[in-house]
């Protein structure tokens, strides 16, 4: 973690991505408490399960500002291989579990689990990927 | 598509690609028609089920080559850029209706409809960043 709190543009990234995760999380749990307390309907209902997306949307645009900002072309790198085994990981899981759920009584994966779980992955390829280039 | 034709690059990630996606869609034919007839269970349906998403996996690894093996920095940029649109296109997309999944009466997208779905936003985007930097 030293060269995160050494470079500018990683520093930046940290700071705009945490908050905005949390800001994920805390969408996430007054969505869930909104639509279990009010029992909204319609256009309403519609809104509450377009929030959390605002969140993702914003982390993807501090993923893209980091990409512009870092110069350090060896961390911008590292950032992108990760996003692509995250991405890689996520599409096999889903598309294995697709075929699952096609032929065989698994339990059905929900769509909403694909944005966490992509980060897992990118967090693990990032962690792989500093190991090997250490 | 002159940039396929302007770089060696992008013409070897296009040769490697196209393969992929035709692989892609012909294995899950193969695997159904094998499930189908032979009716395999445990381990063997589950490598059954694994088998597309080799391809998947064998098609963004591609990606990863493209981007390494890419000599001009802004076609490199331009399509990390699409990728990131096509990450959060999907993950905007599987959050939205996984949310109305769980709220309303909506339809349920099978797993296996993610990966077409991001190729078709990392185009969208790939378009529509060549279309604005024209």
């Amino acid at each position: 973690m030293n060269c995160l709190q050494k470079n500018p543009a990683t520093r930046r990234y940290l700071q705009r991505f945490i908050p905005t995760m949390v800001a994920y999380v805390v969408v996430l749990l007054f969505v869930e408490w909104f639509v279990h307390r009010v029992h909204p309907t319609g256009a309403l209902l519609d809104g509450m399960a377009v929030l959390p997306a605002v969140p993702i949307i914003g982390v993807i645009a501090i993923v893209g500002m980091y990409l512009a900002e870092e110069k350090d072309e060896f961390l911008r790198n590292l950032l992108i291989q990760s996003m692509l085994w995250g991405l890689g990981a996520i599409m096999a899981l889903t598309t294995v579990w697709g075929f699952l759920q096609i032929f065989t009584p698994i339990h059905r994966f929900q769509p909403f689990m694909t944005f966490p779980l992509f980060w897992c992955f990118q967090a693990i390829a990032v962690g792989a990927l500093q190991r090997k280039y250490r | 598509m002159g940039w396929i034709r302007k770089s060696p690059a992008a013409r070897r990630y296009f040769l490697r690609f196209v393969p992929m996606m035709a692989a892609y869609a012909l294995i899950p034919l193969f695997v159904g028609w094998v499930i189908h007839r032979f009716h395999p269970s445990g381990a063997l349906l589950y490598g059954l089920a694994a088998l597309p998403a080799t391809a998947i996996v064998v098609a963004i690894v591609c990606s990863g080559i493209y981007i390494a093996e890419e000599t001009d920095e802004y076609q490199r940029n331009l399509f990390v850029q699409s990728i990131l649109w096509g990450v959060a296109g999907i993950l905007v997309i599987t959050s939205v209706w996984g949310w109305f999944q769980i709220y309303t009466q909506i339809c349920n997208v099978p797993l296996v409809w993610i990966f077409p779905f991001f190729l078709c936003c990392q185009f969208i985007a790939l378009a529509a960043l060549k279309w604005r930097r024209r």
